[in-house]
């Protein structure tokens, strides 16, 4: 796989409003990994964290909002509490999901809960998850 | 003694037996549970971008009730209400000018009087009076240990339980937190001092999988399997929790991780003020004990019958 | 006018520094505006003012259009006062009536209007006038040097130092607050990238060390206090009281075997026992006894008194008292050492709650062949012999929002040795570095830290650890390779933390007695990063080794020498020379009301308490006018810095 690396202004755009909606510098990570390898979702994602933060600074966007890991984190907060720069990865993810939202659909929405389960889930699971991943 | 108390909506609902001994344990130990008038749901998750502020209104409009009912603090016991609630009232006053917009969100709520039934919207600022407690802290920090014990009447000295903080009550560190979250050990000198044996399990603050069990429930199941099995591994009979979400993950869908890794073995799983609740003598039949998934009243059974003196 | 009521005749040469201040600043308009100012006798400019030609045209113009006093418009006179004090000093005129307009870094650096840029110059240029016109002749302040240098901490810093220093002739006094020297590196097991024994080439410096005819060897003593300035100071030193009598002592180790109390060994990093009366490694020096008073069961021989019974030649004496006694020195050396950040602040790793996690010096010891393994690599919990150990670097380094921001620069080589050495023990085992970047600048590093990998198999896994736990006997490391993307989950018998290196803990408090700068870590502060590596801010105090910052054992004893050589052009003095823009007390005019006393970073100012007046030592006083700015009657007035002279530069740049 070969990528074009180009940072014209669309890709500096995409950093600019990455960095504002998160809050984050995405260029203080200098990529130790550690929010990849206390991940408890790491095992399901197909980018780890680290590489969505590396990509963002490559201004990698297609890569990027095309990545099912923004709809793996559970805004555990374990990277966040252990990064040695302490870049809020969380909100970085949430905000690149705001980011592709106008353009996108649902990820999780109410038609997408099992009604067998309806009954069983407690109310917050699905107001938290229909406040993550969906529009 | 009067205290507010923020419930949230799961407690009314899915997990009663959170709210009921609760209420039985505080009544105890001479509190009565307050609820703010018309609470409304905090929104389970913190707005993590600004783009979002708006969900900031709600948990903000429980705080500015409480603070016009003049509660100067507000409990909790779920872990995500605790959660948004105490992250709410950080960033309002970290961020005046993020205070100043969601006051003026509140301006617009409408009221209706019940007397008169005219519509009135003069309402009142919330003005950053409140102290957001999770009970963990309000035991430990109001009451005091000494008081607790003082006022046990069951010996849980047979119970071996793994305390469970999960996310919500640690992290994100430096916003919310009741303790150090990499070298917690709040829930352990709680157990401790209702009189259970602590069993330290490596898994403590692991994520269970939270919300990513209704959307992608396979990856949430091997989370929440990692935890249960460390906690047997280290030697524990049932794990202790203070979050409704976990407890869903934990117990309720112990049924699916167990058609996933046949190894195994289910374990029971304990809202920490229903352990509170027994310790200080409250009928088993309060608790809702019979509620649970995989049923803790066998391993409860060890605890000794006798009362103790005190 | 001058002090003498004689007209002053000024020289103003305005430096173009190349393009630095002529492309922001018309310094020809700048040089005629300054033309006809009243009190200046000649104007020009000039390319580069600092080089050869630019130095002999001023001379030449003093000469010539007999100049007593000039002004050159150029840079921060940080950097080049001392060059033109030079020049007209070489051309009869008092350094002192030489003043440098600062027209680069506080103009045209730091502004890009060329107009108005230039108005600024001319204004700037045209206050130091109005200053000059008031300077005074001034001579620096001579004072005498006392040739005897002291020397804290016994490491091999302050031995390279303390050796140095005497071989150069001077007295030394090596203080150290420990029974013996040897610091951390007695403690180490082979050095990188040599892989030479540490004991072995410690050891004889160590004896040389206590045989110098020139060294007083003080083990086992404090420094209490420092007083005094550069080349006078008064220090207060205090002698702890060891019990035993080190020239009686024999090493007959009977008292060791009949003490009753059973303590942590320091030296072992706690992984062995040693008794309350000990002798800290067989090679200590000074070779002898300690009784450890805090661990001792009561010096009441009703308490306990066996060791004193036991002693043959009566060396143990439990009325040994502590003693304070002065010393005066010329120089001080710190050379205070390091401490490793402690594993209590790694809760993702455990803290200090797994017995077989351990840091580095830890596993030095086990390395090491007088350790309590006697060399042989075995994990504390059961003596097993680890088939699998896992080494994380970066531990509480580079850690801005936790921990310490630093790179503690020496943790990747010794990882590599320690990798390296624990392969030769366990060839059948394996050795696993979770690193972020592997540094290796320094002399053969880089080879060694290749030989690791391609000799010894030492897998190098690129990410850092986010949590190590144990469950049962199995350690469990969660780290990540981010050059494959896998998060990666580990097994393993025994894992190395290269914990951050951080400023000692009772040194802090040393450091405050000795009001020594450090800087935002706690490390010594070096008077210039690049020209003043081996001063102190703080005259007549000279660093050495970690203290100053992480290092490795050539850079610290290449340190240590430098600041023995630095004493050793201090000591060649005849005289210090002080600068002496210092601020005097005009006793008729203060009130004795003390404010100066309690502004002067110095120490330079004390209350006269029969005279009521302050009295200020012209030594200590830096001239940094705090306490003439604080002054409320005017007593304190700056020499060359008087409040007319201020006032009437202020007014030079309002009038424009």
């Amino acid at each position: 796989m070969r990528v074009k690396l180009k940072i014209g202004e669309e890709e500096k755009q995409f950093i600019e409003r990455v960095s504002e909606l998160s809050g984050q510098d995405v260029y203080k990570c200098y990529q130790c990994g550690r929010c990849s390898a206390g991940c408890p979702f790491a095992f399901e994602m197909d980018l780890l964290p680290n590489q969505i933060i590396r990509m963002v600074q490559m201004g990698l966007q297609d890569e990027v909002i095309h990545s099912k890991t923004l709809y793996l984190c559970a805004s555990c907060f374990t990277c966040q509490s252990r990064c040695p720069k302490g870049i809020d990865l969380a909100r970085l993810m949430e905000a690149i999901r705001l980011l592709i939202e106008p353009k996108g659909k649902d990820q999780f929405g109410p038609n997408d809960v099992p009604t067998k389960l309806a009954n069983e889930l407690p109310q917050q699971v699905l107001v938290a998850v229909y406040r993550k991943f969906s529009k | 003694m009067k205290l507010h108390y923020y419930p949230g909506c799961t407690l009314k609902e899915k997990t009663t037996n959170l709210d009921d001994s609760t209420r039985a344990a505080m009544e105890v130990l001479g509190y009565e549970l307050v609820e703010p008038e018309n609470w409304t749901c905090c929104g389970a998750e913190f707005p993590l971008t600004e783009e979002k502020i708006v969900g900031l209104a709600a948990p903000t409009r429980i705080l500015r009730q409480v603070e016009l009912e003049g509660g100067d603090k507000v409990v909790t016991t779920c872990a995500f209400c605790f959660n948004v609630l105490k992250r709410t009232n950080e960033a309002l006053l970290k961020d005046p000018l993020k205070h100043k917009r969601i006051n003026a969100y509140l301006r617009d709520d409408i009221k209706i009087d019940p007397l008169t039934k005219k519509k009135t919207t003069d309402f009142a600022e919330y003005h950053e009076t409140v102290w957001v407690l999770h009970l963990m802290e309000f035991i430990k920090y109001q009451i005091g240990y000494d008081k607790v014990k003082s006022h046990i009447k069951r010996d849980l000295a047979n119970l071996k339980v793994a305390p469970y903080y999960g996310c919500r009550l640690l992290r994100p560190a430096g916003e919310v937190g009741i303790d150090i979250p990499d070298d917690p050990h709040i829930f352990e000198e709680f157990l401790e001092n209702i009189g259970c044996e602590v069993v330290d399990f490596p898994f403590k603050q692991e994520c269970c999988g939270s919300y990513i069990s209704v959307s992608l429930p396979d990856a949430a199941s091997e989370a929440s399997y990692q935890i249960l099995r460390s906690a047997r591994y280290c030697g524990a009979d049932m794990l202790a929790l203070s979050c409704p979400l976990c407890y869903y993950n934990l117990d309720r869908r112990q049924d699916r991780i167990k058609e996933r890794f046949f190894d195994f073995t289910g374990m029971p799983i304990l809202f920490f003020t229903q352990l509170l609740a027994l310790a200080l003598g409250v009928d088993e039949k309060v608790l809702g004990l019979d509620q649970h998934y995989y049923d803790p009243r066998p391993v409860l059974s060890k605890m000794h019958k006798t009362e103790v003196v005190s | 006018m001058n002090g003498n009521g004689k007209k002053k005749k000024i020289g103003v040469f305005v430096c173009h520094c190349g393009v630095n201040i002529a492309s922001v600043v018309d310094v020809e308009r700048v040089a005629k505006a300054l033309e006809n100012y009243p009190g200046v006798e000649f104007s020009t400019n000039y390319v580069y003012m600092c080089s050869e030609p630019g130095q002999k045209m001023i001379l030449e113009k003093i000469k010539e259009q007999k100049l007593d006093s000039v002004i050159v418009a150029a840079c921060s006179p940080t950097l080049h006062e001392k060059t033109f004090q030079n020049v007209v000093e070489l051309a009869g005129i008092n350094p002192y009536q030489l003043e440098i307009a600062n027209i680069r870094e506080q103009d045209s650096w730091v502004h890009s209007d060329k107009e108005k840029a230039t108005a600024k110059a001319v204004k700037i240029v045209k206050s130091m006038v109005e200053k000059v016109l008031q300077n005074e002749s001034l001579e620096p302040i001579r004072v005498g040097v006392t040739r005897r240098a002291l020397v804290i901490g016994g490491g091999i810093s302050g031995l390279q130092a303390a050796l140095d220093i005497a071989d150069h002739g001077y007295e030394v006094l090596l203080v150290e607050k420990g029974p013996s020297i040897g610091g951390h590196m007695i403690q180490l097991s082979e050095t990188f990238p040599t892989l030479d024994c540490s004991q072995c080439i410690m050891t004889p410096k160590m004896v040389e060390v206590s045989r110098h005819p020139k060294i007083r060897l003080l083990t086992y003593h404090e420094v209490e206090s420092v007083s005094g300035f550069v080349g006078n100071f008064k220090v207060k030193i205090r002698k702890k009281p060891r019990y035993v009598n080190p020239d009686l002592c024999t090493l007959c180790g009977d008292c060791e075997k009949v003490c009753p109390q059973i303590v942590s060994d320091e030296f072992n990093m706690g992984l062995s026992f040693r008794k309350a009366i000990y002798m800290p490694f067989p090679q200590a020096v000074p070779g002898t006894y300690t009784l450890d008073i805090d661990n001792c069961l009561g010096l009441l021989p009703i308490r306990c008194g066996k060791c004193k019974d036991v002693c043959e030649p009566k060396a143990i004496n439990y009325d040994e008292q502590e003693e304070i006694f002065e010393e005066e020195v010329g120089a001080i050396v710190v050379s205070t050492g390091y401490d490793l950040y402690t594993m209590d602040h790694l809760g993702e790793y455990g803290g200090e709650r797994y017995e077989d996690v351990l840091n580095g010096l830890e596993f030095e010891r086990i390395l090491s062949a007088s350790g309590p393994t006697g060399g042989v690599v075995r994990r504390p919990s059961d003596g097993k012999v680890p088939k699998n150990v896992v080494f994380i670097q970066c531990c509480g380094s580079r850690d801005t929002e936790n921990h310490n921001p630093y790179c503690s620069k020496i943790c990747c080589m010794y990882t590599a040795k320690h990798a390296m050495l624990y392969k030769h023990r366990v060839p059948d085992g394996h050795a696993t570095v979770f690193y972020i970047d592997v540094r290796t600048g320094g002399k053969a590093f880089d080879e060694f830290y290749q030989r690791a990998v391609e000799e010894d198999h030492v897998l190098y896994i690129r990410g850092k650890v986010s949590k190590v736990f144990q469950e049962g006997d199995r350690i469990i490391v969660w780290g990540v390779d981010t050059l494959t993307g896998k998060k990666v989950e580990m097994e393993a018998d025994m894992v190395v933390l290269a914990m951050s290196m951080v400023k000692t803990e009772g040194g802090e408090e040393l450091l405050k007695k000795l009001k020594i700068a450090t800087d935002a870590n706690g490390w010594l502060a070096e008077a210039h990063p690049k020209l003043r590596p081996v001063e102190s801010l703080n005259a007549g105090f000279f660093l050495a080794g970690c203290a100053h910052g992480p290092k490795d054992i050539p850079e610290t004893v290449a340190q240590a020498s430098a600041a023995a050589a630095k004493v050793g052009d201090l000591f060649a003095q005849k005289e210090l020379l002080h600068e002496p823009t210092i601020v005097p007390v005009n006793e008729e005019l203060c009130s004795g009301c003390g404010i100066c006393v309690t502004v002067c970073p110095y120490g330079a100012r004390e209350l006269d308490p029969i005279k009521k007046v302050v009295k200020v030592n012209e030594i200590l006083c830096e001239g940094c006018g705090a306490c003439a700015a604080a002054c409320p009657s005017g007593a304190a007035q700056q020499k060359n810095q008087t409040d007319n002279q201020i006032f009437s530069m202020v007014k030079a740049i309002l009038k424009g």
